[in-house]
Protein backbone atom coordinates (compact mmCIF):
# COMPACT_ATOMS: atom_id res chain seq x y z
CA UNK A 1 0.00 0.00 0.00
CA UNK A 2 2.94 2.34 1.12
CA UNK A 3 4.87 1.77 -2.47
CA UNK A 4 1.29 2.79 -4.29
CA UNK A 5 0.97 5.90 -2.28
CA UNK A 6 5.59 6.77 -3.53
CA UNK A 7 4.05 4.97 -7.06
CA UNK A 8 1.34 7.66 -8.31
CA UNK A 9 3.30 10.58 -6.62
CA UNK A 10 0.24 13.68 -5.73
CA UNK A 11 0.84 16.40 -7.80
CA UNK A 12 0.90 19.14 -5.15
CA UNK A 13 -0.72 21.63 -7.38
CA UNK A 14 -3.51 19.64 -7.24
CA UNK A 15 -4.37 19.89 -3.64
CA UNK A 16 -4.01 23.85 -4.40
CA UNK A 17 -5.88 23.87 -7.47
CA UNK A 18 -8.84 21.91 -5.13
CA UNK A 19 -9.23 24.64 -2.86
CA UNK A 20 -9.58 27.22 -5.10
CA UNK A 21 -12.43 24.99 -6.79
CA UNK A 22 -14.68 26.63 -4.54
CA UNK A 23 -13.59 29.95 -5.18
CA UNK A 24 -13.28 29.35 -8.97
CA UNK A 25 -17.31 28.95 -9.16
CA UNK A 26 -17.46 32.27 -8.09
CA UNK A 27 -14.36 34.45 -10.03
CA UNK A 28 -16.88 35.27 -12.77
CA UNK A 29 -19.23 36.74 -9.96
CA UNK A 30 -16.25 38.43 -8.87
CA UNK A 31 -15.82 40.12 -12.37
CA UNK A 32 -19.26 40.32 -12.29
CA UNK A 33 -19.55 42.42 -8.74
CA UNK A 34 -16.41 44.79 -10.63
CA UNK A 35 -18.63 45.25 -13.22
CA UNK A 36 -21.94 46.25 -11.30
CA UNK A 37 -19.85 48.71 -8.98
CA UNK A 38 -17.87 50.11 -12.15
CA UNK A 39 -20.79 50.85 -14.13
CA UNK A 40 -22.38 52.48 -10.82
CA UNK A 41 -19.40 55.13 -10.19
CA UNK A 42 -19.82 55.82 -13.99
CA UNK A 43 -23.41 56.57 -13.78
CA UNK A 44 -22.81 58.66 -10.21
CA UNK A 45 -20.28 60.48 -11.45
CA UNK A 46 -22.67 61.67 -14.32
CA UNK A 47 -25.61 62.13 -12.37
CA UNK A 48 -25.34 61.90 -8.69
CA UNK A 49 -28.78 61.33 -8.35
CA UNK A 50 -28.43 57.76 -9.56
CA UNK A 51 -26.31 56.92 -5.84
CA UNK A 52 -29.80 58.31 -4.08
CA UNK A 53 -30.99 55.69 -1.88
CA UNK A 54 -34.49 55.78 -3.44
CA UNK A 55 -32.75 55.23 -6.67
CA UNK A 56 -30.90 51.81 -5.26
CA UNK A 57 -34.24 50.72 -4.05
CA UNK A 58 -36.11 51.06 -7.04
CA UNK A 59 -33.08 49.46 -8.95
CA UNK A 60 -33.68 46.40 -6.98
CA UNK A 61 -36.68 46.19 -6.88
CA UNK A 62 -37.11 46.43 -10.72
CA UNK A 63 -35.03 43.12 -10.66
CA UNK A 64 -37.16 41.53 -8.29
CA UNK A 65 -39.92 39.73 -10.21
CA UNK A 66 -37.35 38.86 -13.33
CA UNK A 67 -35.06 37.44 -10.21
CA UNK A 68 -37.54 35.05 -8.78
CA UNK A 69 -38.04 33.99 -11.91
CA UNK A 70 -34.57 33.38 -12.51
CA UNK A 71 -34.02 31.41 -9.87
CA UNK A 72 -36.01 28.53 -10.67
CA UNK A 73 -34.66 28.63 -14.34
CA UNK A 74 -31.30 28.79 -12.89
CA UNK A 75 -32.22 24.92 -11.29
CA UNK A 76 -33.80 24.23 -15.15
CA UNK A 77 -30.49 25.26 -16.64
CA UNK A 78 -28.12 23.31 -14.39
CA UNK A 79 -30.21 20.06 -14.75
CA UNK A 80 -28.95 19.97 -18.20
CA UNK A 81 -33.04 21.63 -19.11
CA UNK A 82 -33.91 25.19 -21.01
CA UNK A 83 -37.70 26.65 -19.76
CA UNK A 84 -38.79 29.46 -22.75
CA UNK A 85 -42.23 29.41 -21.85
CA UNK A 86 -41.32 31.54 -18.67
CA UNK A 87 -42.51 35.09 -19.92
CA UNK A 88 -45.90 33.26 -21.07
CA UNK A 89 -46.43 31.58 -18.23
CA UNK A 90 -46.06 34.58 -15.97
CA UNK A 91 -48.83 36.86 -18.32
CA UNK A 92 -51.45 33.32 -18.02
CA UNK A 93 -50.45 33.12 -13.95
CA UNK A 94 -51.28 36.74 -13.83
CA UNK A 95 -54.30 36.77 -15.61
CA UNK A 96 -55.93 33.61 -14.27
CA UNK A 97 -55.48 34.76 -11.24
CA UNK A 98 -56.91 38.62 -12.34
CA UNK A 99 -60.09 36.94 -13.53
CA UNK A 100 -60.92 35.01 -11.20
CA UNK A 101 -60.18 37.66 -8.41
CA UNK A 102 -62.40 40.05 -10.10
CA UNK A 103 -65.28 37.36 -10.80
CA UNK A 104 -65.35 36.79 -7.05
CA UNK A 105 -63.38 34.99 -6.07
CA UNK A 106 -61.10 35.19 -2.64
CA UNK A 107 -57.71 36.25 -4.20
CA UNK A 108 -55.39 33.22 -2.06
CA UNK A 109 -57.33 31.03 -3.86
CA UNK A 110 -57.21 32.93 -7.21
CA UNK A 111 -53.42 33.29 -6.47
CA UNK A 112 -53.04 29.13 -6.08
CA UNK A 113 -55.17 28.42 -9.02
CA UNK A 114 -52.90 30.73 -10.91
CA UNK A 115 -49.60 28.64 -9.73
CA UNK A 116 -51.62 25.18 -10.34
CA UNK A 117 -51.71 26.71 -14.04
CA UNK A 118 -48.17 27.35 -14.12
CA UNK A 119 -47.40 23.73 -12.48
CA UNK A 120 -49.56 22.43 -14.99
CA UNK A 121 -47.57 23.72 -17.75
CA UNK A 122 -44.08 22.97 -16.37
CA UNK A 123 -45.23 19.30 -16.24
CA UNK A 124 -46.42 19.04 -19.58
CA UNK A 125 -43.06 20.67 -20.60
CA UNK A 126 -40.94 17.95 -18.76
CA UNK A 127 -43.55 15.08 -19.97
CA UNK A 128 -43.10 16.59 -24.12
CA UNK A 129 -39.59 16.66 -23.87
CA UNK A 130 -39.31 13.45 -21.82
CA UNK A 131 -41.28 10.87 -23.11
CA UNK A 132 -42.03 12.43 -26.86
CA UNK A 133 -38.31 13.00 -27.15
CA UNK A 134 -38.76 17.11 -28.44
CA UNK A 135 -36.01 19.21 -27.26
CA UNK A 136 -36.53 21.38 -24.38
CA UNK A 137 -36.23 24.44 -25.89
CA UNK A 138 -38.75 23.16 -28.81
CA UNK A 139 -41.21 21.49 -26.22
CA UNK A 140 -41.22 24.96 -24.16
CA UNK A 141 -41.39 27.40 -27.26
CA UNK A 142 -44.34 25.48 -28.44
CA UNK A 143 -46.17 26.06 -24.61
CA UNK A 144 -45.00 29.88 -24.87
CA UNK A 145 -47.24 29.86 -27.70
CA UNK A 146 -50.05 28.13 -26.05
CA UNK A 147 -49.69 30.33 -23.09
CA UNK A 148 -49.74 33.59 -24.35
CA UNK A 149 -52.82 32.66 -27.06
CA UNK A 150 -54.44 31.28 -23.70
CA UNK A 151 -53.71 34.51 -21.83
CA UNK A 152 -54.97 36.25 -24.85
CA UNK A 153 -57.93 33.86 -25.20
CA UNK A 154 -59.66 34.13 -21.85
CA UNK A 155 -59.12 37.91 -21.47
CA UNK A 156 -60.04 38.75 -25.25
CA UNK A 157 -56.75 40.64 -25.23
CA UNK A 158 -57.96 43.03 -22.49
CA UNK A 159 -56.29 43.97 -19.06
CA UNK A 160 -58.03 42.63 -16.10
CA UNK A 161 -57.83 44.90 -12.67
CA UNK A 162 -60.15 46.06 -10.16
CA UNK A 163 -58.75 43.94 -7.08
CA UNK A 164 -58.98 44.75 -3.54
CA UNK A 165 -56.94 46.31 -1.76
CA UNK A 166 -55.29 43.44 0.38
CA UNK A 167 -54.40 41.57 -2.76
CA UNK A 168 -52.46 44.89 -4.76
CA UNK A 169 -50.39 45.29 -1.25
CA UNK A 170 -48.90 41.88 -1.60
CA UNK A 171 -46.88 43.51 -5.01
CA UNK A 172 -47.14 47.18 -4.00
CA UNK A 173 -46.91 47.50 -0.10
CA UNK A 174 -43.82 47.87 1.81
CA UNK A 175 -42.66 48.51 5.01
CA UNK A 176 -39.58 50.91 6.38
CA UNK A 177 -39.97 52.22 2.80
CA UNK A 178 -38.89 48.95 1.15
CA UNK A 179 -41.06 47.11 -0.72
CA UNK A 180 -42.10 43.94 0.06
CA UNK A 181 -41.03 42.50 -3.69
CA UNK A 182 -37.67 42.84 -2.57
CA UNK A 183 -37.86 40.79 0.74
CA UNK A 184 -39.70 38.25 -1.33
CA UNK A 185 -37.05 37.92 -4.05
CA UNK A 186 -34.12 37.70 -0.61
CA UNK A 187 -36.22 34.83 0.77
CA UNK A 188 -36.80 33.13 -3.20
CA UNK A 189 -32.92 33.74 -3.31
CA UNK A 190 -32.00 31.83 0.12
CA UNK A 191 -34.54 29.20 -0.48
CA UNK A 192 -32.97 28.60 -4.16
CA UNK A 193 -29.66 28.72 -2.79
CA UNK A 194 -29.78 26.58 -0.05
CA UNK A 195 -32.43 23.88 -2.63
CA UNK A 196 -29.17 23.84 -5.27
CA UNK A 197 -26.21 23.97 -2.68
CA UNK A 198 -27.41 21.69 -0.16
CA UNK A 199 -29.67 19.83 -0.33
CA UNK A 200 -29.81 16.05 -2.32
CA UNK A 201 -32.28 17.32 -4.73
CA UNK A 202 -29.93 20.16 -5.56
CA UNK A 203 -26.90 17.69 -6.03
CA UNK A 204 -28.62 15.16 -8.22
CA UNK A 205 -29.86 18.41 -10.37
CA UNK A 206 -26.28 19.22 -10.88
CA UNK A 207 -25.18 15.18 -11.39
CA UNK A 208 -27.85 15.26 -13.94
CA UNK A 209 -26.83 18.32 -15.96
CA UNK A 210 -23.58 17.75 -15.98
CA UNK A 211 -23.61 13.72 -17.30
CA UNK A 212 -27.12 12.91 -17.59
CA UNK A 213 -26.30 9.34 -18.57
CA UNK A 214 -23.94 8.64 -15.59
CA UNK A 215 -26.61 10.05 -13.10
CA UNK A 216 -29.33 7.83 -14.69
CA UNK A 217 -26.67 5.02 -14.43
CA UNK A 218 -26.09 5.51 -10.76
CA UNK A 219 -29.76 5.79 -10.24
CA UNK A 220 -30.97 9.49 -9.90
CA UNK A 221 -34.45 9.15 -11.43
CA UNK A 222 -33.17 11.71 -13.85
CA UNK A 223 -37.06 11.85 -15.57
CA UNK A 224 -38.63 12.46 -12.50
CA UNK A 225 -36.28 15.44 -11.73
CA UNK A 226 -36.95 16.79 -15.53
CA UNK A 227 -40.81 17.21 -14.74
CA UNK A 228 -40.22 18.77 -10.51
CA UNK A 229 -37.65 20.84 -12.34
CA UNK A 230 -39.74 22.08 -14.93
CA UNK A 231 -43.33 22.51 -12.82
CA UNK A 232 -41.19 24.15 -9.97
CA UNK A 233 -39.92 26.42 -13.24
CA UNK A 234 -43.78 26.88 -14.20
CA UNK A 235 -45.33 27.36 -10.50
CA UNK A 236 -42.71 30.05 -9.49
CA UNK A 237 -43.26 32.39 -13.06
CA UNK A 238 -46.72 31.92 -12.47
CA UNK A 239 -46.22 33.79 -9.22
CA UNK A 240 -44.00 35.97 -10.34
CA UNK A 241 -46.95 37.17 -12.84
CA UNK A 242 -49.26 37.62 -10.42
CA UNK A 243 -46.82 39.49 -7.84
CA UNK A 244 -46.33 41.78 -10.78
CA UNK A 245 -50.31 42.25 -11.32
CA UNK A 246 -50.69 43.05 -7.76
CA UNK A 247 -47.78 45.34 -8.13
CA UNK A 248 -49.23 47.03 -11.33
CA UNK A 249 -53.09 46.59 -9.87
CA UNK A 250 -53.59 45.35 -13.48
CA UNK A 251 -53.24 41.38 -15.13
CA UNK A 252 -52.19 42.12 -18.28
CA UNK A 253 -51.42 39.02 -21.25
CA UNK A 254 -48.96 41.09 -22.53
CA UNK A 255 -47.07 41.51 -19.48
CA UNK A 256 -43.77 39.07 -19.55
CA UNK A 257 -43.59 37.40 -22.58
CA UNK A 258 -40.39 36.72 -24.90
CA UNK A 259 -38.82 40.16 -23.77
CA UNK A 260 -38.66 38.23 -19.65
CA UNK A 261 -37.85 35.18 -21.10
CA UNK A 262 -34.78 36.33 -22.64
CA UNK A 263 -33.70 38.86 -20.24
CA UNK A 264 -34.56 35.87 -17.51
CA UNK A 265 -32.11 33.65 -19.26
CA UNK A 266 -29.43 36.26 -20.57
CA UNK A 267 -29.04 37.47 -16.51
CA UNK A 268 -28.58 33.84 -15.56
CA UNK A 269 -25.98 33.26 -18.29
CA UNK A 270 -24.00 36.38 -17.37
CA UNK A 271 -24.52 35.14 -13.82
CA UNK A 272 -22.01 32.50 -14.72
CA UNK A 273 -24.57 29.48 -15.50
CA UNK A 274 -23.34 26.91 -18.38
CA UNK A 275 -25.86 26.93 -21.00
CA UNK A 276 -25.13 22.89 -20.75
CA UNK A 277 -25.53 22.07 -17.81
CA UNK A 278 -24.07 21.18 -14.13
CA UNK A 279 -22.63 24.32 -13.17
CA UNK A 280 -24.30 27.66 -11.95
CA UNK A 281 -24.90 29.53 -9.04
CA UNK A 282 -27.88 31.35 -7.65
CA UNK A 283 -25.66 34.17 -6.46
CA UNK A 284 -24.64 34.67 -9.79
CA UNK A 285 -27.89 35.05 -11.22
CA UNK A 286 -29.06 37.56 -8.79
CA UNK A 287 -25.95 39.37 -9.64
CA UNK A 288 -26.79 38.54 -13.58
CA UNK A 289 -30.59 39.97 -12.65
CA UNK A 290 -29.31 42.86 -11.12
CA UNK A 291 -26.77 44.12 -13.51
CA UNK A 292 -29.39 44.08 -15.79
CA UNK A 293 -31.84 46.62 -13.36
CA UNK A 294 -28.91 48.87 -13.23
CA UNK A 295 -28.28 49.52 -16.94
CA UNK A 296 -32.02 50.30 -17.61
CA UNK A 297 -31.66 52.21 -14.54
CA UNK A 298 -28.98 53.75 -15.09
CA UNK A 299 -29.48 54.94 -18.71
CA UNK A 300 -32.91 56.60 -17.50
CA UNK A 301 -30.85 58.58 -14.93
CA UNK A 302 -28.39 59.76 -17.33
CA UNK A 303 -31.22 60.46 -20.01
CA UNK A 304 -29.86 57.94 -22.82
CA UNK A 305 -32.35 56.70 -25.12
CA UNK A 306 -33.62 53.59 -23.28
CA UNK A 307 -33.87 52.25 -26.96
CA UNK A 308 -29.75 51.58 -26.63
CA UNK A 309 -29.98 49.71 -23.46
CA UNK A 310 -30.06 46.34 -25.38
CA UNK A 311 -27.09 47.08 -27.46
CA UNK A 312 -25.19 46.89 -24.07
CA UNK A 313 -26.58 44.29 -22.42
CA UNK A 314 -26.18 41.94 -25.76
CA UNK A 315 -22.40 43.15 -25.77
CA UNK A 316 -21.89 42.24 -22.02
CA UNK A 317 -23.51 38.99 -22.47
CA UNK A 318 -21.48 37.80 -25.70
CA UNK A 319 -18.11 38.81 -23.41
CA UNK A 320 -19.46 37.76 -20.04
CA UNK A 321 -19.65 33.78 -22.09
CA UNK A 322 -16.61 34.68 -24.44
CA UNK A 323 -14.63 35.03 -21.24
CA UNK A 324 -15.96 31.70 -19.07
CA UNK A 325 -15.34 29.88 -22.32
CA UNK A 326 -11.74 31.00 -22.07
CA UNK A 327 -11.51 30.44 -18.19
CA UNK A 328 -12.96 26.63 -18.41
CA UNK A 329 -10.81 26.13 -21.20
CA UNK A 330 -7.25 27.39 -19.23
CA UNK A 331 -8.49 25.87 -16.35
CA UNK A 332 -8.84 22.16 -18.01
CA UNK A 333 -5.87 22.80 -20.24
CA UNK A 334 -3.49 23.18 -16.95
CA UNK A 335 -4.76 20.00 -15.19
CA UNK A 336 -4.62 17.53 -17.92
CA UNK B 1 -9.68 -18.17 -2.39
CA UNK B 2 -9.57 -19.39 -6.34
CA UNK B 3 -11.02 -22.87 -5.84
CA UNK B 4 -14.63 -22.63 -4.20
CA UNK B 5 -16.78 -25.65 -4.60
CA UNK B 6 -18.48 -25.76 -8.06
CA UNK B 7 -21.64 -26.48 -6.06
CA UNK B 8 -21.94 -23.45 -4.73
CA UNK B 9 -24.34 -20.70 -7.00
CA UNK B 10 -22.38 -18.71 -8.99
CA UNK B 11 -22.48 -15.09 -8.09
CA UNK B 12 -23.79 -14.06 -11.43
CA UNK B 13 -24.77 -16.66 -14.20
CA UNK B 14 -26.14 -16.70 -18.02
CA UNK B 15 -27.52 -19.15 -19.86
CA UNK B 16 -28.20 -19.32 -23.70
CA UNK B 17 -27.66 -15.32 -24.34
CA UNK B 18 -28.58 -14.36 -27.67
CA UNK B 19 -28.74 -10.56 -29.14
CA UNK B 20 -29.31 -9.85 -32.84
CA UNK B 21 -28.48 -5.90 -34.28
CA UNK B 22 -30.98 -6.70 -37.65
CA UNK B 23 -29.19 -9.46 -39.85
CA UNK B 24 -26.21 -9.10 -37.68
CA UNK B 25 -26.33 -12.36 -34.42
CA UNK B 26 -24.23 -10.44 -32.28
CA UNK B 27 -24.54 -13.20 -29.49
CA UNK B 28 -25.11 -17.10 -30.08
CA UNK B 29 -26.54 -18.82 -27.35
CA UNK B 30 -23.49 -17.64 -24.55
CA UNK B 31 -23.07 -18.84 -21.05
CA UNK B 32 -20.92 -17.18 -18.88
CA UNK B 33 -20.50 -17.93 -14.68
CA UNK B 34 -18.88 -15.98 -12.31
CA UNK B 35 -18.14 -17.18 -9.06
CA UNK B 36 -18.12 -14.84 -5.68
CA UNK B 37 -14.20 -14.53 -5.05
CA UNK B 38 -13.36 -15.07 -8.74
CA UNK B 39 -11.95 -12.52 -11.03
CA UNK B 40 -13.58 -13.96 -14.50
CA UNK B 41 -11.03 -12.27 -17.73
CA UNK B 42 -13.34 -11.97 -21.20
CA UNK B 43 -11.20 -11.95 -23.48
CA UNK B 44 -11.46 -11.92 -27.65
CA UNK B 45 -10.77 -9.75 -30.98
CA UNK B 46 -12.76 -6.85 -31.85
CA UNK B 47 -16.34 -7.94 -33.19
CA UNK B 48 -16.45 -11.41 -29.90
CA UNK B 49 -19.25 -10.28 -28.97
CA UNK B 50 -17.48 -8.68 -25.55
CA UNK B 51 -19.62 -5.34 -25.56
CA UNK B 52 -22.61 -6.60 -26.25
CA UNK B 53 -22.48 -9.09 -23.74
CA UNK B 54 -21.16 -6.36 -21.15
CA UNK B 55 -24.04 -4.60 -21.96
CA UNK B 56 -26.78 -6.89 -21.37
CA UNK B 57 -24.99 -7.81 -18.22
CA UNK B 58 -25.25 -4.36 -16.96
CA UNK B 59 -28.93 -3.49 -18.22
CA UNK B 60 -28.18 -1.80 -21.23
CA UNK B 61 -29.36 -4.14 -23.62
CA UNK B 62 -31.88 -6.51 -22.91
CA UNK B 63 -31.51 -9.87 -24.44
CA UNK B 64 -33.75 -11.58 -27.57
CA UNK B 65 -33.38 -14.88 -25.66
CA UNK B 66 -31.57 -16.50 -22.67
CA UNK B 67 -31.72 -16.79 -18.97
CA UNK B 68 -29.74 -14.35 -16.63
CA UNK B 69 -29.47 -15.23 -12.41
CA UNK B 70 -27.58 -13.08 -9.62
CA UNK B 71 -27.58 -15.73 -6.88
CA UNK B 72 -29.64 -18.20 -8.41
CA UNK B 73 -32.61 -15.50 -8.68
CA UNK B 74 -33.26 -14.42 -12.35
CA UNK B 75 -33.47 -11.08 -12.99
CA UNK B 76 -33.96 -8.97 -16.21
CA UNK B 77 -32.49 -5.36 -15.79
CA UNK B 78 -33.83 -2.83 -17.76
CA UNK B 79 -31.16 -0.06 -17.22
CA UNK B 80 -28.03 0.37 -15.42
CA UNK B 81 -29.81 1.38 -12.66
CA UNK B 82 -31.97 -1.67 -12.28
CA UNK B 83 -28.94 -3.80 -12.65
CA UNK B 84 -27.14 -2.36 -9.98
CA UNK B 85 -30.20 -2.74 -7.54
CA UNK B 86 -29.73 -6.22 -8.29
CA UNK B 87 -26.30 -6.39 -7.07
CA UNK B 88 -24.38 -5.61 -10.69
CA UNK B 89 -22.01 -3.18 -10.09
CA UNK B 90 -20.74 -1.72 -13.68
CA UNK B 91 -17.25 -0.08 -14.44
CA UNK B 92 -18.07 1.60 -17.99
CA UNK B 93 -15.18 2.43 -20.24
CA UNK B 94 -16.29 5.64 -20.47
CA UNK B 95 -16.65 6.04 -16.90
CA UNK B 96 -20.06 7.37 -16.65
CA UNK B 97 -18.39 10.07 -13.84
CA UNK B 98 -19.95 13.82 -13.89
CA UNK B 99 -16.48 15.95 -14.42
CA UNK B 100 -18.03 19.05 -13.40
CA UNK B 101 -18.68 17.53 -10.00
CA UNK B 102 -15.94 16.58 -7.20
CA UNK B 103 -14.46 13.52 -5.71
CA UNK B 104 -16.77 12.40 -3.18
CA UNK B 105 -19.67 13.19 -4.70
CA UNK B 106 -19.09 10.90 -8.00
CA UNK B 107 -18.16 8.56 -5.27
CA UNK B 108 -21.63 8.72 -3.86
CA UNK B 109 -23.44 9.39 -7.05
CA UNK B 110 -27.25 8.63 -6.82
CA UNK B 111 -26.62 7.13 -3.33
CA UNK B 112 -25.54 10.67 -1.42
CA UNK B 113 -25.78 10.49 2.69
CA UNK B 114 -28.33 12.78 3.47
CA UNK B 115 -29.80 14.45 6.72
CA UNK B 116 -33.69 14.78 5.50
CA UNK B 117 -33.83 16.77 2.68
CA UNK B 118 -30.19 17.80 3.61
CA UNK B 119 -27.07 16.58 2.14
CA UNK B 120 -24.97 14.96 4.67
CA UNK B 121 -21.26 16.41 3.30
CA UNK B 122 -19.26 16.34 5.86
CA UNK B 123 -20.05 12.38 6.17
CA UNK B 124 -19.88 12.48 2.28
CA UNK B 125 -16.27 13.88 2.43
CA UNK B 126 -15.02 11.60 5.06
CA UNK B 127 -16.40 8.41 3.98
CA UNK B 128 -14.67 9.25 0.99
CA UNK B 129 -11.89 10.36 1.92
CA UNK B 130 -11.53 7.26 3.92
CA UNK B 131 -12.41 4.77 1.21
CA UNK B 132 -9.63 6.15 -0.90
CA UNK B 133 -7.17 5.86 1.80
CA UNK B 134 -8.10 2.62 2.72
CA UNK B 135 -7.72 1.66 -0.59
CA UNK B 136 -4.28 2.94 -0.79
CA UNK B 137 -5.66 6.01 -3.50
CA UNK B 138 -3.94 9.38 -3.72
CA UNK B 139 -6.28 11.83 -4.59
CA UNK B 140 -5.27 14.68 -2.74
CA UNK B 141 -8.22 16.25 -2.08
CA UNK B 142 -12.26 14.81 -2.50
CA UNK B 143 -13.24 17.98 -3.61
CA UNK B 144 -11.12 18.03 -6.57
CA UNK B 145 -13.43 18.42 -9.51
CA UNK B 146 -13.19 15.05 -11.30
CA UNK B 147 -12.44 17.13 -14.73
CA UNK B 148 -9.47 17.89 -13.40
CA UNK B 149 -8.05 14.25 -12.76
CA UNK B 150 -5.95 12.09 -15.04
CA UNK B 151 -7.55 9.44 -16.63
CA UNK B 152 -5.54 7.34 -14.03
CA UNK B 153 -7.28 8.97 -11.66
CA UNK B 154 -10.57 8.71 -12.88
CA UNK B 155 -10.71 5.13 -13.84
CA UNK B 156 -9.32 4.71 -10.03
CA UNK B 157 -12.71 6.68 -8.88
CA UNK B 158 -14.82 4.85 -10.83
CA UNK B 159 -13.25 1.77 -9.41
CA UNK B 160 -13.44 2.82 -6.01
CA UNK B 161 -17.14 4.06 -6.68
CA UNK B 162 -18.35 0.35 -7.72
CA UNK B 163 -16.57 -0.84 -4.70
CA UNK B 164 -18.27 1.44 -2.38
CA UNK B 165 -21.84 0.14 -3.95
CA UNK B 166 -20.92 -2.74 -2.89
CA UNK B 167 -22.00 -4.68 -5.48
CA UNK B 168 -22.13 -8.93 -5.71
CA UNK B 169 -20.90 -8.60 -9.29
CA UNK B 170 -18.30 -6.29 -10.61
CA UNK B 171 -18.39 -5.71 -14.39
CA UNK B 172 -15.28 -3.56 -15.80
CA UNK B 173 -14.88 -2.70 -19.26
CA UNK B 174 -11.77 -2.26 -20.68
CA UNK B 175 -10.23 -1.22 -17.26
CA UNK B 176 -6.78 -0.51 -18.36
CA UNK B 177 -7.59 1.38 -21.45
CA UNK B 178 -6.46 4.43 -20.35
CA UNK B 179 -3.90 4.06 -18.36
CA UNK B 180 0.00 4.03 -17.89
CA UNK B 181 2.15 1.31 -16.32
CA UNK B 182 1.57 2.47 -12.66
CA UNK B 183 -1.83 3.36 -13.01
CA UNK B 184 -2.26 0.42 -14.27
CA UNK B 185 -0.93 -1.66 -11.48
CA UNK B 186 -2.91 0.58 -9.37
CA UNK B 187 -6.36 -1.01 -10.74
CA UNK B 188 -4.92 -4.45 -10.42
CA UNK B 189 -4.52 -4.24 -7.05
CA UNK B 190 -7.67 -2.59 -6.49
CA UNK B 191 -9.21 -5.63 -8.91
CA UNK B 192 -7.20 -8.10 -6.34
CA UNK B 193 -9.16 -6.62 -3.15
CA UNK B 194 -12.43 -6.88 -5.03
CA UNK B 195 -12.29 -10.33 -5.14
CA UNK B 196 -10.83 -10.69 -2.01
CA UNK B 197 -13.55 -8.43 -0.88
CA UNK B 198 -15.44 -11.73 -2.31
CA UNK B 199 -17.00 -9.90 -5.33
CA UNK B 200 -17.29 -11.45 -8.31
CA UNK B 201 -15.33 -9.79 -10.72
CA UNK B 202 -16.09 -9.43 -14.33
CA UNK B 203 -13.00 -7.96 -16.72
CA UNK B 204 -13.41 -7.29 -20.20
CA UNK B 205 -9.53 -6.52 -21.41
CA UNK B 206 -7.52 -6.76 -24.55
CA UNK B 207 -4.12 -6.50 -22.58
CA UNK B 208 -2.99 -10.01 -21.86
CA UNK B 209 -0.14 -9.71 -19.41
CA UNK B 210 -2.86 -7.66 -17.41
CA UNK B 211 -5.37 -10.96 -18.16
CA UNK B 212 -2.88 -13.43 -16.94
CA UNK B 213 -1.53 -10.98 -13.85
CA UNK B 214 -5.17 -10.97 -12.74
CA UNK B 215 -7.80 -13.61 -13.92
CA UNK B 216 -8.66 -17.00 -12.47
CA UNK B 217 -10.76 -18.18 -15.30
CA UNK B 218 -10.38 -16.47 -18.70
CA UNK B 219 -13.94 -16.38 -21.15
CA UNK B 220 -12.74 -16.36 -24.67
CA UNK B 221 -15.33 -14.88 -27.00
CA UNK B 222 -15.60 -15.44 -30.85
CA UNK B 223 -17.94 -14.29 -33.51
CA UNK B 224 -20.33 -13.68 -30.92
CA UNK B 225 -20.03 -17.50 -28.94
CA UNK B 226 -18.04 -18.94 -26.25
CA UNK B 227 -14.64 -20.05 -28.17
CA UNK B 228 -13.60 -21.62 -24.38
CA UNK B 229 -13.16 -21.02 -20.58
CA UNK B 230 -9.81 -21.84 -19.24
CA UNK B 231 -8.31 -21.91 -15.57
CA UNK B 232 -5.78 -19.00 -15.85
CA UNK B 233 -3.85 -21.36 -13.85
CA UNK B 234 -3.99 -24.34 -16.75
CA UNK B 235 -3.95 -22.72 -20.18
CA UNK B 236 -1.16 -20.25 -21.44
CA UNK B 237 -0.72 -17.18 -23.68
CA UNK B 238 -0.75 -18.93 -26.54
CA UNK B 239 -3.51 -21.36 -26.20
CA UNK B 240 -5.86 -18.31 -25.40
CA UNK B 241 -4.28 -16.04 -28.29
CA UNK B 242 -4.81 -19.27 -30.41
CA UNK B 243 -8.64 -19.48 -29.13
CA UNK B 244 -8.95 -15.93 -30.11
CA UNK B 245 -8.33 -15.72 -33.77
CA UNK B 246 -9.51 -18.90 -34.23
CA UNK B 247 -6.19 -21.16 -34.81
CA UNK B 248 -6.71 -23.57 -31.96
CA UNK B 249 -10.35 -24.84 -32.49
CA UNK B 250 -13.08 -24.05 -30.33
CA UNK B 251 -14.20 -26.19 -27.29
CA UNK B 252 -17.72 -27.69 -28.82
CA UNK B 253 -21.01 -25.99 -28.39
CA UNK B 254 -21.78 -26.67 -24.96
CA UNK B 255 -18.03 -26.81 -23.42
CA UNK B 256 -18.49 -24.48 -21.00
CA UNK B 257 -18.79 -27.00 -18.21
Amino acid sequence: MADIAQKTSPDPGLAVRARQRDWNRYTQQAGLVICIVALGAVFYAINSLFGSGSNLIELLRSATLYFIVACASTLVLVGGGLDFSIGAIYALGAVVTGLMIVNGGPWPLAIVAGIAVGVAFGIVNAVVSVRLRVPPLIATLGAFFVATGLADAITSGNDVYGFPNSFIGLGAGGVGGIPYLIFYAVAAGLIFHVLLERTVFGYNIRATGGNRTAAAANGIRVERLDIWLYAISGGVSALAGILGAARLSTASPAAGGADLTFQVITAIIIGGTSLFGGSGTIAGSALGAILFAEINNGLQVINVDPLYQDIFIGVILVAAVALDQYRRQRRFRLSR
Amino acid sequence: MTSLPATRTPALQLRGITKTFGHVIALAAVDLEARAGEVLAIVGDNGAGKSTLIKIISGVYRPDQGIMEVEGAAVAPGNPAEARRTGIATVFQDLALVEVLDVATNMFLGQFPRRGWFIDRAAMDSESRAFLDGLGVTVSSVRSQVGMLSGGQRQIIAIARAMRAGGKVVLLDEPTAALGVRETGQAARLIRSLRDQGCAVICVSHDMSFVFDLADRIQVMRLGRVAGVRQASATTRDEIVGLITGSVAADPADGQT
